[in-house]
């Protein structure tokens, strides 16, 4: 565990690199396959923001996001000589960090007996059947952006680490469904049937944040 | 036939085509609300995308350093590379003194020390045995090392013949 907390807490963009300029991907990750650790650590430079930003939205927690990109980073130096330049680096990147963190998610699962019920809320909503609005908020009611935020942290993690990492890997770092499968080894139709049954989850939990603002 | 779930899934990300399209819309007719059901799942995603949750990454040079000290604690230091060639000159050097000194110590400490001073003979040949061909004559041999002379010593002869003398 580090020392110093993570300073909270601005949005990050998850488009693009830390660093645009400087040497390509490909030549700084030859040099760290050649042991060159500078090069590696421009290489964290580069994508820490987005790793960091990328396991936050599955974890929810800003120190668990912290160490969590510390293992995937670390994992990913000692494996670098396994990487081909068949992907792009951040790919190969992106697949040990959310290996990390589904292994982590899946632990403090069975660890702390969380049980994430996804059929919470849906068991009466047949496929195709119209999500009920939640009843708390008036709809006429305006919603700040942090509470929004909040909002959106609580229904994520209420879903199971399988349906958070697809509706995370699709809805927010845009992949596709052949890139979701590959990540979390499954099939299509799996990645397809989470990404319903996620869906479906949100739409009950945040029906009213989206139809208000 | 895919189940309705992935077709949904696939309708609402715009990833149905062609006939798979036409025939899953044939199906919609039974369900009135799934155009509805789109349009929230579309809100949704522009909600999920629009309110990015994570925040910046706090102290991110710490976050390196942090990682490149555990990177430095797990990676193992480089081993020296060795000769191949053991017997390299100084060791060649070494052994062969080491040879010398072995030597000397055995031939000091194994071979008695009797046998390493043996005195330089002054003669050549030494009378150790001799016998008179008459029977009456009996012969012995006197060996002085003073006068570094040996003596033949004959009993019983009646005379010596002129021509027998013997050469000092």
């Amino acid at each position: 565990m580090n020392e110093l907390r993570p300073t909270p807490s601005n949005t990050v963009p998850t488009e693009t690199p830390d660093v645009a300029a400087g040497p390509d991907d490909l030549d700084l990750v030859a040099r760290s396959q050649a042991g060159d650790t500078s090069a590696f650590n421009e290489l964290v430079t580069r994508y820490r923001n987005r790793a960091y930003a990328m396991i936050y939205n599955m974890v929810r927690n800003e120190q668990d996001a912290w160490d969590l990109a510390q293992d995937g980073f670390l994992k990913a130096w000692k494996s670098i000589n396994r990487f081909r330049g068949q992907s792009s680096f951040y790919t190969w990147l992106y697949r040990i960090l959310m290996n990390v963190t589904i292994d982590s998610l899946r632990r403090k699962q069975i660890e702390g007996g969380t049980e994430f019920d996804d059929q919470i809320g849906l068991h009466n909503i047949a496929p195709g059947a119209a999500t009920a609005p939640k009843s708390e908020m008036a709809p006429a009611e305006r919603i700040s952006d942090k509470e929004i935020r909040q909002r959106i942290d609580e229904a994520i993690a209420k879903l199971s680490p399988e349906h958070r990492t697809a509706i995370v890997m699709r809805e927010i770092d845009g992949l596709e469904y052949t890139e979701i499968a590959e990540q979390m080894g499954c099939s299509l139709g799996t990645v397809m049937s989470r990404l319903f049954y996620a869906r479906k989850k949100l739409q009950v939990l945040l029906k009213d944040v989206y139809e208000t603002i | 036939m895919k189940p309705f779930e992935e077709q949904f899934t696939a309708w609402v990300d715009g990833k149905l085509t062609g006939a798979e399209l036409a025939e899953f819309e044939k199906q919609l007719a039974e369900h009135p609300e799934a155009a509805t059901e789109k349009e929230d799942a579309l809100k949704l995603g522009k909600l999920l995308r629009a309110h990015p949750t994570a925040p910046a990454l706090g102290n991110a040079d710490f976050f390196n350093h942090q990682l490149m000290q555990r990177i430095a604690a797990e990676t193992p230091k480089p081993v020296e590379k060795k000769s191949t060639f053991f017997w390299s000159l100084p060791r060649l050097a070494w052994a062969g003194a080491f040879c010398l000194v072995i030597t000397f110590v055995l031939f000091e400490t194994i071979i008695p020390g009797g046998a390493k001073h043996i005195d330089k003979s002054n003669y050549f040949a030494q009378v150790v045995e001799s016998w008179p061909g008459n029977p009456n004559v009996s012969a012995s041999t006197v060996y002085s090392a003073d006068d570094n002379v040996t003596v033949v010593w004959l009993d019983g002869l009646d005379y010596i013949p002129a021509t027998y003398a013997l050469n000092k």
